[in-house]
């Protein structure tokens, strides 16, 4: 039988062959036992390849966790089997694809995945239930249509992401197209992009005020910007560092509010070898670059890149893009013709008035496809893909919202392409809406998901899609975006509503909850981060939507925005309006209550994997912890009045009261100065690692330690916020640790254990 | 030719009485008493949400199987994916046979229709989708339809001749004439 390999021979660029044989090489010494399977796996994540829930071959089935007994107990990773189905993740650099890239997409997802494609949040794709077999080939596959999917994730440069909308947005400087490409083109593989101890990303936006590009929660990011300079105008880059979300959001720190374009490449180039030489490498929850610029600040990290800068050799690929950069234009296929006196389709103007940009290019509109949970079939996207060929060519894009965008539609041709997209069930409205829901893969496939983020996205869409057009203005563009977990893949910080999935136990059941975290702000790039406000069940979230939205629609003033109205309305008064939403009703009154959305299973956050965690749980912990829980709530109360010196204390105190109720449950007479407590608790839950799971290990530890090593010489603003998030996730972590203690059922195991 | 890959999907008889979301408990059910011949069972996907989508997808290591809703004709859905032993009609029997296997444990929810089905090869390179393959094909699907359904007769008809699109094969029962 012919191979791909073969097939293809002819048609792979020279380094996409070598790379793709060289992964399939060390697939063959994986098997057969003469490759570390730690490196293994960071060798495959590079590829894209991913792991998946369940891969550790147990899953509970709601009753009981079964054993999944695959034939062979390979592994392709720690505690990963080798025939568990896996994802693979694509990188698409700023979004853009062609119908030729299009249709391969959809080939491989029928033939090696599950038929569907998934755009994610940093404008990939993703196939799921893929076998590790099979992805030499589906890598040769994409790399004949000029896709490769090397770090695509692992410790590595990832998408570099851009506006959707570069090149047509009547707000942008200019086109950050060129630029990102360059970018991802000059790092990927990169000598100097290979030793980090994290992830980095990086991203373009050609404005400050749009959201689209979302620089202020990237490792690094762009905004274009331009300035004149012997009467020329000079383009270059406001330039951002140290920004991110995961599980404290920290805002990016301005690197250097005009790079010139030319030294684009060279500074990053410069802060990654910063980045690689003195990032955290041991401890990966305080390995991303935000960490380092905090460390060492702003001012610091600048000189540093800046003296690195100085001692790169020059590279002739710094500028080698300038020249097609400056002339850089995508050509519309059809001619730039007015909508005026089309024949519309029913539906056509609802979808008009939102999935539809007029570009700066008169004549010519942008559609956007909205794709339900950013899913759409291998049949859907080889339409689309010929819906590109016959109205727009090769300008397609995906977009962080997990959508896709047709660009250069000349507006004559939009209620035809109107009439195509509904014939292939992609003609839904409300882009960018309130049912336009962002979600993370969560519990249907990732194995840190704690609560099922799609299934919640997808009741929310069913609920609100048929009143869309009904919904006042001011909520119609509200945005809500769901992480499965507190590591923001669903991006729930910079939503007007957020959510992220947890779990609170119930008599001896657990029910999953998100906490809702409110005011966060797309726009501006990501401008502000919402602040959690308390943790509801999972069934009751619909609810907070109509509670929360609602009142903002009775009480708001004139044209105040929904952050302005929450700031106004204060947390406190929020959290009072939920209240009674967070009550869980008796497992005998109201069994729903204890599964999650879209899964009959009975709720279990076993499937996690569970950490060292042992022992029995006193009822006083309970207390311990809801005393906890207020005093970082009422921390946040301090924050939004500008008292950062009283919320950080508060914040610290919660910290402590959450490490004392563990502490509790092995040495019950403890003093509780805070000296005592973080020394026990160090001794008896971090040194131990019995806090710590297979996953998070032992980081949420370590933000009670540095606050209580380091106290902050000055309040401000950022440091408190950070205090108080990190001392909510704290207590999410002493949550999740007593439920293992009650679990396990027996008196926690310490190796140093004290009277 | 060898016959890896294979899909074979049996069309629901009454459409209107398929509710989706009845398959999410059924397929977890499946999973907890491991009810699938053959197969490990591992975990349910809901993607009711897509238009003409694979519906409620049951991802098995041998094969998934999913109540699928591909060209709004929801049905049965099975596709092979580890090998399977001996001759090309050997194969499709066993892929023909994991597909039966299912639509008897849904017999429950509505009836299948086995006089009219859907055999799909999801290989591009082994199997591409021209009259070639097909010619290749033919004589192997009758086997396996031999083995399945005893002495039932069948026509077979290639649904596309679009090279993107997988070589499908139509399998109509031939009535029997009095």
């Amino acid at each position: 039988m012919p191979t791909w390999k073969e097939k293809l021979a002819n048609t792979l660029a020279a380094q996409f062959a070598e790379e793709i044989d060289a992964f399939e090489s060390q697939i063959a010494l994986r098997r057969t036992g003469k490759l570390d399977e730690k490196i293994f796996a960071e060798t495959r994540l590079r590829r894209g390849v991913y792991g998946q829930r369940y891969d550790n071959g147990h899953r509970h089935d709601g009753v009981r966790t079964q054993e999944l007994k695959f034939l062979s107990d390979m592994t392709k990773g720690p505690d990963t089997l080798w025939d568990a189905p896996g994802m693979q993740r694509i990188k698409i650099p700023f979004g853009g694809v062609t119908p030729d890239q299009m249709d391969t997409l959809a080939d491989l997802a029928e033939e090696y995945s599950d038929s569907v494609l998934h755009v994610t949040t940093r404008q990939d794709f993703q196939l799921h239930y893929v076998h590790i077999d099979d992805t030499p080939n589906l890598m040769r596959r994409l790399a004949a249509v000029g896709i490769t999917t090397r770090e695509a994730c692992g410790n590595s440069v990832r998408n570099v992401t851009a506006c959707p909308l570069a090149g047509v947005c009547h707000g942008e400087v200019f086109d950050v197209t060129p630029y990102a490409r360059a970018t991802a083109k000059f790092l990927l593989g990169h000598p100097d992009a290979q030793g980090f101890g994290r992830k980095f990303k990086i991203a373009f936006s050609g404005c400050r005020e749009r959201a689209c590009g979302l620089v202020n929660m990237h490792d690094m990011g762009g905004i274009a910007v331009t300035r004149t300079e012997n009467g020329q105008e000079k383009r270059g880059f406001e330039v951002y560092v140290g920004g991110g979300l995961g599980a404290v959001p920290h805002d990016a720190k301005l690197f250097d509010s005009f790079l010139p374009e030319e030294e684009l490449l060279p500074t990053a180039q410069a802060i990654s070898r910063v980045f690689a030489r003195l990032g955290e490498k041991k401890n990966r929850a305080a390995a991303r670059i935000k960490f380092l610029v905090a460390k060492l600040g702003i001012e610091e990290f600048r000189r540093l890149v800046v003296e690195e800068r100085q001692t790169i050799p020059p590279d002739p690929r710094w500028t080698g893009y300038l020249p097609e950069a400056a002339e850089f234009k995508e050509n519309p296929l059809r001619e730039a013709v007015p909508l005026n006196g089309s024949q519309r389709p029913e539906g056509f103007e609802k979808w008009y008035s939102t999935n539809v940009y007029r570009q700066k290019q008169p004549g010519y509109a942008v559609a956007t496809i909205t794709l339900p949970l950013g899913d759409l079939t291998s049949s859907q996207m080889r339409h689309l893909a010929n819906l590109a060929r016959r109205f727009t060519g090769d300008n397609v894009r995906t977009t962080v919202e997990q959508n896709i965008v047709l660009r250069w539609i000349s507006e004559a041709d939009l209620p035809e392409l109107y009439r195509e997209l509904v014939r292939i069930g992609l003609g839904e409205p409300g882009a960018g809406t309130i049912v336009d829901v962002t979600a993370c893969p969560g519990t249907d496939t990732c194995k840190l998901g704690i609560a099922s983020s799609r299934g919640l996205a997808a009741e929310i869409r069913t609920r609100l899609a048929g009143k869309l057009f009904t919904l006042d203005e001011a909520v119609k563009n509200l945005h809500i975006k769901i992480s499965g977990c507190f590591n923001s893949c669903g991006q729930h910080h910079i939503s007007d509503l957020g959510f992220y999935g947890t779990s609170r136990t119930i008599g001896n059941r657990k029910v999953p909850h998100f906490q809702v975290v409110l005011g966060g702000k797309w726009e501006d790039n990501a401008g502000a981060y919402g602040l959690a406000i308390g943790t509801v069940p999972s069934k009751s979230i619909p609810e907070v939507i109509e509670r929360i939205t609602g009142r903002y629609v009775r009480e708001r003033n004139g044209n105040e925005n929904f952050q302005e109205f929450i700031k106004r309305t204060g947390k406190q008064e929020l959290r009072g309006m939920l209240e009674n939403l967070m009550q869980v009703p008796a497992y005998e009154k109201n069994r729903s209550f204890y599964s999650d959305w879209g899964d009959p299973r009975e709720f279990t956050i076993g499937d996690l994997g569970m950490g060292e965690c042992a022992g029995e749980v006193v009822s006083a912990a309970q207390f311990d912890l809801a005393d906890a829980e207020r005093l970082v709530f009422e921390g946040q109360l301090q924050l939004d009045n500008g008292d950062y010196g009283q919320a950080d204390a508060l914040a610290y105190r919660a910290m402590i009261q959450a490490a004392l109720s563990l502490v509790k449950t092995q040495f019950q007479s403890v003093r509780n100065d805070a000296n005592t407590v973080v020394n026990e608790f160090r001794t008896r839950f971090y040194d131990t690692n019995i806090l710590g799971d297979r996953y998070a290990g032992n980081k949420f530890a370590q933000y009670l330690f540095r606050r209580h090593d380091s106290p902050p010489n000055e309040h401000t603003l950022d440091h408190a916020r950070r205090i108080v998030e990190e001392a909510q996730l704290f207590i999410e972590a002493v949550y999740a640790c007593h439920d293992s203690i009650r679990e396990r059922g027996s008196a926690p195991v310490s190796v140093r254990a004290k009277p | 030719m060898e016959i890896q890959r294979f899909g074979v999907k049996v069309f629901v008889a009454d459409p209107s009485s398929v509710r989706l979301p009845d398959y999410i408990q059924i397929f977890h059910r499946w999973i907890q008493n491991q009810m699938v011949e053959d197969h490990l069972l591992i975990d349910v996907h809901n993607y009711s949400h897509i238009h003409h989508g694979p519906g409620i997808l049951l991802v098995a290591h041998e094969g998934n199987f999913s109540m699928d809703m591909a060209d709004g004709r929801p049905g049965l859905l099975y596709y092979r994916k580890t090998p399977t032993a001996g001759t090309a009609v050997d194969q499709l029997t066993t892929i023909l046979n994991s597909a039966l296997q299912a639509c008897r444990l849904l017999e429950g929810e509505g009836r299948f229709r086995t006089d009219d089905f859907v055999i799909l090869a999801n290989d591009r390179l082994n199997t591409p989708n021209d009259e070639e393959t097909f010619s290749q094909l033919e004589p192997i699907v009758s086997g396996a339809l031999e083995r399945v359904f005893g002495g039932k007769k069948f026509t077979l008809t290639r649904i596309s001749e679009d090279p993107k699109e997988r070589l499908t094969v139509r399998v109509e029962r031939i009535p029997v004439s009095r």
